[in-house]
């Protein structure tokens, strides 16, 4: 058996009483894409906080590639190749795109002599190019990131999450607030990439017919446990789905 | 004629300093929310440092601005960050103001009480003489200020805009989250931004000083004409304070001359009213948006 990209196992995280995530395990493999839905307040959000760094799981590991990152910290998680793109909007508004990608994909390491004497652009012209072409923004790619309108920031987002190869990317929420458009184009362009390069994802999303689309398997969380696993034919018809989440 | 470009250009020289001191205020504010309200004592007190260095260390006028320099910033930089600013930053912006403004009391009686309360001549950074420019007399003291003004901007603007090290103090000043994330080391380039306020200030400080004296009240003008020239220019827009600076020594100079030289004092303040009145986020500047 191949060795996870992604293995959760037996993550609890608890706020005071409150526990928001309870003894979650599972593994996400090199090519795929993963699911995570569940109601509001099922825990998916402080699950995927909790797998990026930005909060430490009360107990239970998480290993990327093997290595164990419980607790590091979200810039080592980048350093690892774990990308990540935000629920709600974070560019750099006053950047241009095509620097908004020259950004996230550079190595932040080195001297301020490096910074103040190397390349401007770090080398990185190109592939932003490509990118900025493979996520259809070729048309904006000189206008600052602040003035696009909210799909096309989605999708610089995701092309940030991507910049640097990443070994995994978590997409916190994708398609919130996209219009039907823009949104069949995401999706195309995560399938895309998911098979050119063999991307792996992890996704929360709330939008069932973008999820049931993209993934090619989904848990489902409820109160903080994983209540189903499967795909996405087997989630459509699992009746403690459907009373846990479709069915409201 | 000779008259009016006489004042226009030692207008422009004195709004190219209230420029640099505009241009170090807004770089705090933008990289780490800092509103720096002791900015004119920080002005004040690096020809201090030299005078300090001449007179106890018995050392030349350029060693002393070599040690005027690097005293600035270590204190007005490095020391101010983190024990003011780091501090009171985390108990919001109001603590943290408050915090400034006691740094400015401060810094002010000091100079009183350990240096002189009288203002002190202070050594040109070149000699001083005045070129005829088509019947108008011109002092080379001005002209100086506006090239090294110039050429500071210039430097300036090369920093943040073309290099890596610039582009990571942008993105650190616009979405530090973010920043952090990439792995870009945020507080190592809000210190840096600390200290190229520090050596902004320090410039302004050995520009000024030959011109106004060095005296320990001179804070109070400055602060007050950067921190409006920071808001007519846009408060978001490194060239806004620099155009903020230039307008405001201008019309200082022009409405002191052909208007009243009493209401010299008013100027700033009418003209900050009338910017408001007309632009409320400044010539340059744009409407922020912000998540309350």
């Amino acid at each position: 058996m191949m060795q996870p990209v992604l293995e959760v196992t037996d993550v609890s995280k608890r706020f005071g009483g409150v526990t928001a995530v309870d003894g979650v395990s599972f593994k996400v493999y090199e090519g795929e894409i993963l699911g995570i839905i569940g109601p509001n307040g099922s825990g998916k959000s402080t699950l995927f906080n909790c797998v990026l760094g930005q909060l430490n799981p009360t107990q239970g590991s998480i290993k990327v590639d093997g290595h164990d990152v419980t607790g590091a910290r979200p810039c080592d998680l980048n350093r690892l190749g774990v990308s990540r793109t935000f629920q709600l909007l974070q560019v750099f508004p006053e950047l241009s795109v095509r620097d908004n990608l020259i950004l996230a994909g550079q190595e932040h390491e080195g001297t301020m002599l490096d910074r103040l004497l190397g390349p401007r652009d770090a080398g990185l012209t190109a592939s932003a190019n490509q990118m900025i072409e493979f996520f259809r923004l070729s048309h904006v790619a000189d206008e600052k990131a602040g003035g696009l309108s909210y799909g096309q920031q989605k999708l610089l987002d995701a092309a940030m999450a991507f910049m640097a190869g990443p070994r995994l990317v978590l997409l916190d929420e994708p398609a919130g607030g996209v219009n039907l458009t823009m949104l069949g184009h995401l999706r195309d362009r995560l399938k895309a990439i998911n098979t050119e390069q063999n991307a792996t994802f992890v996704v929360i999303e709330h939008n069932m017919e973008f999820v049931m689309a993209l993934c090619n398997r989904i848990i489902v969380l409820a109160e903080g446990k994983i209540i189903a696993e499967g795909t996405p034919d087997e989630i459509r018809s699992n009746p403690e789905v459907i009373e846990a989440y479709l069915g409201h | 004629m000779a008259a009016f470009i006489q004042l226009f250009v030692s207008g422009l020289a004195t709004g190219a300093i209230y420029a640099l001191v505009a241009v170090g205020f807004m770089l705090l504010w933008q990289t780490s929310q800092t509103i720096n309200f002791a900015q004119g004592e920080f002005v004040m007190i690096p020809a201090f440092f030299v005078l300090w260095a001449i007179r106890f260390l018995g050392i030349d006028f350029w060693p002393a601005v070599g040690i005027g320099v690097i005293v600035s910033l270590i204190i007005l930089g490095f020391l101010f960050k983190r024990m003011i600013v780091d501090p009171m930053i985390k108990h919001g912006v109001l603590p943290m103001v408050i915090s400034t403004i006691a740094l400015s009391i401060f810094l002010k009686e000091m100079v009183k009480d350990f240096y002189s309360s009288q203002a002190q001549p202070f050594p040109g950074l070149i000699p001083s003489s005045d070129l005829n420019f088509f019947g108008a007399v011109i002092s080379t003291q001005n002209i100086f200020i506006l090239i090294i003004a110039s050429l500071t901007v210039v430097a300036l603007n090369f920093l943040l805009n073309g290099t890596r090290l610039g582009r990571a103090m942008q993105a650190t000043a616009q979405n530090p989250t973010v920043a952090r994330i990439l792995g870009i080391p945020v507080e190592r380039m809000i210190l840096y931004t600390f200290l190229i306020n520090a050596a902004l200030v320090a410039l302004a400080s050995f520009l000024i000083s030959p011109i106004y004296l060095a005296k320990f009240t001179n804070g109070d003008v400055l602060g007050l004409a950067a921190f409006i020239a920071a808001i007519v220019g846009g408060f978001n827009q490194v060239r806004g304070a620099i155009v903020g600076g230039l307008v405001l020594g201008v019309t200082e100079n022009l409405a002191a001359a052909y208007i009243s030289a009493q209401y010299r004092g008013a100027i700033p303040l009418i003209l900050l009213i009338v910017v408001i009145l007309w632009r409320p986020h400044g010539l340059m500047g744009r409407a922020e948006e912000r998540t309350v």
